[in-house]
């Protein structure tokens, strides 16, 4: 299968300049991500993974700034790039929502309480051109909510987000996401504020909606029974590097980075028989001061005296599987 | 409505309340049609705040002081017995700064005619300063002057700083240091004073502007409940508001400014910037309407210290010009003649104090009742009463 990219980011650095010191939250993450798959940032809490979603499109809140690093967006099947570091606001503006769609975390905070759910839908119909007012739009909400199988929608649309139960709610925002056919939608850990039974049913939507309309999904969560479900290829992050890349069966089969390992002997693997689920020792660095060489040398059960000083370089174990980890540069004899 | 009817043990007041909303209501539906329908979250929620305000004795204190304070202002000019600048003295010698109750006896004849008054006896209520002229009409045409000067500020000044606050909030960074130190050069001077500095410089101005614009300047002197022949000197009254529009804005650009750090926290406000809403989308739909709140409370409660501030710039000589009738000028040609006449003093020093003290109860129980929170425990507090009373 080749390849043909969506979105390519390059040697991207994130700095946060708080008042205990810079917070180097992103440091040199590279990945590209393929035109009708789907794609997963997956690690613990506070490596990382939401800034580089929120990064794509220069979300980044204040006081971070991205460093460097390149961004390439490709609106055409091979076409020509654009690179979204060189935008200007205004640009970006055009292509948040209607090109690149993000889908956040907590449905109940990302609605406005004050307005109904077919006027959100609508605005944002209304902020690309996509209707010519905003009483246009909430008669096309209709549709949009019955495209997310929102039950009732000719009347939910006259809804306000408190009316609605957190499914409901959290198909609102996808809808409001996808209302004007955005290419790429990033669903920022989709599901954690939702119950288990309604976390299945949004699943299933995105599923859904992502054959039905060609999307690309870069999805994050740390939830690794969604990752075998839902994933093609998957990124796993540390400290904010992504310490190893692979196929999601590739992955689960034939891990390789110590922390991919630990991190799928801390949950229930469903591809493996696991005896007893362990935890993984020490806590997550602080990224103002951050471990020199490898980040996850302080914690790792195979460190070497390379790894304490010099950045593992990122390895090309096998096509679509690297990893970055001094272990596998020996074996190489490098 | 159906569940407050449930709940809520309902006194005389709130039945009233109800109605008034639901007229309210039906007034909106006869605009726009289903409105109701659609509102209906709405209006129970108008209710359950008039249920709350009904319940707070200063609430009501500063609500009857404000209606009795805005019923005097509108219709007050209708009712005066004579107009502010009649000089009894022309048809009674002894009506020069007569205490209140004495009566005047205007005899009919040519000058009566010629001054609009009709003959007859007329019993001064609270008395006349040193022209002659009736104390209770100066003060009724006073409150005019009073709200228009009020109502004049508030559409502009406070909506100059919420902008800013608005626009500094949201940016943040330098454009937030650079608007937020310019608004603290604007506080280091106290209002008062820099108020005085602009409206010692404005008054030629602003005449020359009137004297230009004639349309501009009937529809003022119709709004104060002037004659014509005193435009020049409803000029340095405007001065006042003008100087006033230029020191009232720092406070509201530092309560605006940090609501809008506080919500623009919000998730809705960073899904909506993710989803390509324009900036001035989300500043005046997403973030404006949910900080309405707290700014709503101080613009209420900010209007008697306006009334304050306009009298007491009045009281130094600043502003309203002889011979408008505004309460602080009253003061001030007053306190010439204190303590002999009382009464040139104490009744419209009565009227600011009762006015100002008006717009903070009611400012004060609004902040009560708008706040979700401090509502609920009132409202918990009448069902208990009511659950127990069954």
């Amino acid at each position: 299968m080749e390849c043909q990219p969506i979105i390519e980011v390059k040697d991207l650095y994130v700095n946060f300049y708080t008042y205990a010191g810079i917070v180097k939250a992103i440091d040199g993450v590279s990945f590209k991500i393929c035109r009708g798959e789907t794609y997963c940032l997956v690690g613990e809490t506070g490596c990382g993974k939401s800034v580089t979603a929120r990064s794509l499109t220069r979300l980044v809140p204040p006081p971070g700034r991205i460093e460097k690093g390149v961004i390439l967006y490709y609106p055409e099947p091979g076409g020509k790039p654009i690179n979204i570091m060189e935008l200007s606001e205004e640009e970006l503006r055009k292509i948040r929502g209607s090109e690149i769609s993000y889908v956040f975390q907590d449905p109940n905070t990302s609605l406005d309480p004050l307005y109904t759910i077919g006027y959100q839908i609508a605005e944002t119909m209304h902020a690309h051109g996509t209707v010519a007012s905003i009483k246009e739009g909430i008669r096309k909400a209709v549709h949009i909510l019955k495209m997310v199988l929102m039950p009732d929608p000719e009347t939910r649309v006259k809804n306000y987000p408190h009316e609605l139960s957190g499914g409901m709610k959290q198909r609102a925002v996808i809808g409001t996401s996808l209302s004007n056919n955005p290419k790429l939608l990033i669903a920022d850990e989709p599901t954690t504020a939702l119950d288990a039974t309604v976390q299945d049913q949004i699943m299933d939507l995105l599923r859904k909606l992502r054959r039905d309309r060609n999307l690309t999904i870069l999805l994050i969560t740390h939830n690794m029974g969604l990752v075998a479900e839902m994933c093609d290829r998957v990124a796993v992050m540390y400290a904010g590097r992504i310490v190893e890349e692979a196929d999601v069966y590739e992955l689960f089969n034939n891990p390789l980075h110590p922390y991919t390992k630990a991190l799928l002997r801390a949950v229930p693997n469903p591809l493996k028989r696991v005896e007893k689920l362990e935890s993984i020792p020490g806590t997550v660095p602080n990224l103002i001061y951050p471990p020199p060489g490898c980040r996850f040398h302080p914690r790792c059960p195979m460190v070497m005296e390379i790894c304490r000083e010099k950045r593992p370089p990122e390895i090309n174990v096998k096509p679509g599987h690297r990893v970055a980890c001094w272990l596998y540069a020996e074996k190489r004899g490098e | 409505m159906e569940m407050a009817e449930e709940v809520y043990e309902k006194k005389i007041l709130d039945k009233i309340s109800d109605k008034v909303i639901d007229g309210i209501a039906w007034l909106m539906d006869k605009v726009r049609k289903g409105w109701k329908r659609r509102n209906k979250a709405r209006i129970d929620e108008w209710k359950l705040m008039a249920y709350a305000f009904n319940r707070s004795p200063p609430g009501l204190i500063g609500f009857t002081l404000i209606l009795i304070f805005l019923a005097l202002a509108v219709i007050g000019p209708y009712i005066a017995p004579f107009s502010y600048d009649l000089p009894l003295t022309a048809f009674d010698s002894t009506a020069k700064l007569a205490p209140p109750g004495k009566v005047v006896t205007i005899k009919p004849g040519q000058l009566a005619e010629f001054l609009h008054v009709k003959p007859g006896n007329y019993t001064l209520l609270l008395g006349s300063d040193d022209y002659g002229r009736d104390l209770y009409s100066r003060i009724l045409y006073g409150a005019r002057v009073s709200l228009v000067v009020a109502i004049l500020i508030m559409i502009v000044g406070p909506w100059i700083g919420i902008a800013i606050g608005l626009v500094a909030g949201y940016y943040g960074g330098k454009v937030d240091e650079a608007l937020m130190r310019f608004t603290d050069i604007f506080l280091a001077f106290p209002g008062l004073i820099l108020a005085i500095a602009f409206s010692a410089v404005f008054p030629d101005r602003i005449r020359e502007f009137l004297a230009a614009n004639p349309a501009v300047r009937d529809f003022l002197l119709a709004l104060f409940a002037l004659k014509p022949q005193h435009a020049g000197a409803m000029a340095s009254l405007i001065s006042v508001v003008v100087a006033l529009w230029l020191v009232w804005w720092p406070g509201y650009a530092r309560l605006t400014r940090g609501l809008v750090l506080s919500a623009r926290e919000n998730v809705y406000v960073e899904a909506a910037r993710a989803l390509g809403v324009p900036t001035r989308w989300i500043l005046l739909r997403h973030i404006f309407p949910n900080i309405l709140g707290p700014i709503l409370v101080y613009l209420t409660l900010d209007f008697g210290g306006v009334i304050l501030t306009e009298a007491g710039l009045s009281f130094l000589g600043l502003g309203a010009v002889p011979p408008i009738a505004d309460w602080g000028r009253i003061i001030n040609d007053g306190s010439a003649y204190f303590p002999n006449a009382w009464w040139l003093i104490f009744y419209p020093g009565l009227m600011i104090l009762l006015t100002v003290l008006g717009f903070n109860l009611i400012g004060d129980t609004l902040r009560d009742v708008l706040d979700p929170k401090t509502r609920r425990s009132i409202e918990f507090k009448i069902k208990k009463k009511a659950s127990g009373g069954k």
